[in-house]
């Protein structure tokens, strides 16, 4: 039987929009949280037509949070975190989500083979990929869902 | 006749101390906005601008400031307004080897040639002021490491009124950005106070601040204000220069104002590059010791 990415695919999804703050983002994750009743890692980037222009995700987020010159602070024992977290906020108030997004995002379609998908997020160490029809988005594979598609026999 | 050489931590640090491995990198074909998420999201004022087979040239901060003021579109490619070649160290270098190239060729940063024709890193002001916060912050004559804090200090400590530029370049608020633009561009600075109409210091913008402007599509027309930071960041004359790097380096700016007594009296502004200059990140002692008068070659 030839199973594609239809066959594993989450067709509910969540969005955000370039022009968002990246604090409204931090926001959207947590709603998409709990809505979800799983953890979401990462989200669609959308222009004003639906199609995607970007993904965000938390590892693009905390790249954000993360210090400028991280290397000096593993030796520092007299350095305040607050005043970091707090700075960072601040500027998440004028940093748009189209500013950190990334952009080259691998997509599929809902006609590609399963094993296609699995050999992709092996190689490009990615959890998720969109999957594209015709320009519009149709859904989402997670890795664990095609963990647990997979492996459903063996247990 | 002896020579006097004059070696300082830099003389014996080098490139591959203080370098980053992490080289942020375009196609030529990539475009300004591309180029703008690159900058803003790893927090570096350049990118490298690089093909499968070379390194073709550097699109920085200011490059996009410039092409912000022309009306140049975001979608343009940035080989057109990259420079090019990309100028190269070794990691064997030393940073005050490495200083010097800098500031001959009027750089903020230097690639870092590996084995072949690619870089291996980048290291620019930052990272050599940080390597001197983490010497000067290990160093026994530190003064977090002083035991005795009430006593008289010893040793001759640098003071930010040392080592600051005195001279403080202003705009309004109300002052449009394509006037700020030409300012940053003819002083070649990286940001610009912004003052009210009492020349009260009220905000800053950066090149940071502009590029992020571009993208958003704003009017270079409008005023400073719209895009400025502020609070502005500020310390005292005779802070010492190891407090102010720490804030330099932990606040993740490129410059603060200085004041002598009032905040609201801006004198001058101390860079991480006028940092790098001094040598040393808190104290004369490592610049005094180390000088050593040695024979003619």
């Amino acid at each position: 039987m030839n199973v594609t990415a239809k066959d594993v695919m989450t067709p509910r999804f969540h969005t955000l929009a370039a022009e968002m703050t990246v604090s409204d983002a931090v926001r959207s994750f947590k709603e998409a949280t709990e809505s979800e009743g799983r953890k979401i890692f990462g989200m669609l980037v959308t222009d004003s037509s639906g199609r995607m222009v970007g993904m965000l995700s938390m590892y693009d987020i905390l790249l954000f949070i993360q210090p400028k010159h991280v290397r000096i602070w593993g030796g520092m024992d007299d350095v305040d975190i607050v005043g970091l977290v707090d700075d960072a906020c601040h500027r998440a108030g004028t940093i748009l989500v189209g500013d950190i997004m990334t952009t080259e995002v691998i997509s599929i379609t809902p006609d590609t083979h399963l094993m296609a998908v699995l050999d992709i997020m092996i190689k490009k160490h990615i959890r998720r990929i969109p999957v594209v029809d015709d320009d519009r988005i149709a859904g989402i594979v997670y890795i664990s869902d095609l963990f647990y598609h997979l492996v459903e026999k063996m247990m | 006749m002896g020579i006097i050489q004059k070696n300082t931590i830099l003389s014996e640090l080098t490139v591959w101390e203080a370098m980053r491995r992490q080289i942020i990198s375009l196609p030529p074909e990539a475009n300004l906005a591309a180029a703008i998420n690159r900058l803003i999201k790893f927090k570096v004022n350049a990118v490298l601008v690089a093909d499968e087979e070379a390194c073709m040239g550097v699109v920085s901060k200011a490059d996009i400031m410039g092409a912000y003021y022309a009306g140049l579109p975001i979608d343009l490619q940035v080989s057109d307004i990259m420079v090019s070649p990309p100028l190269f160290c070794r990691m064997t270098d030393t940073l005050e080897t490495v200083l010097e190239q800098m500031r001959h060729h009027a750089v903020h940063r230097l690639y870092v040639r590996g084995g072949g024709d690619g870089a291996v890193g980048v290291i620019a002001y930052p990272d050599i002021v940080g390597i001197l916060y983490q010497y000067c912050h290990e160093c026994r004559y530190s003064r977090s490491r002083r035991t005795d804090k009430g006593g008289d200090d010893p040793i001759l400590r640098f003071r930010v009124k040392e080592v600051m530029a005195a001279s403080v370049y202003s705009h309004g608020a109300d002052e449009p950005l394509f006037q700020l633009m030409e300012g940053l561009s003819e002083y070649r600075m990286g940001a610009v106070l912004i003052t009210d109409d009492r020349g009260a210091p009220v905000g800053v913008v950066s090149k940071t601040d502009l590029v992020l402007a571009y993208k958003h599509g704003r009017d270079p027309g409008a005023p400073a204000r719209a895009i400025m930071t502020s609070p502005v960041r500020s310390c005292g004359e005779a802070e010492y220069l190891e407090t102010a790097i720490r804030k330099l380096i932990f606040s993740q700016i490129h410059r603060i104002f200085v004041f002598e007594d009032d905040p609201s009296r801006i004198t001058g502004v101390l860079s991480l590059s006028d940092a790098a200059r001094v040598r040393s990140g808190s104290c004369h002692a490592c610049v005094s010791s180390r000088i050593t008068v040695g024979l003619p070659v």
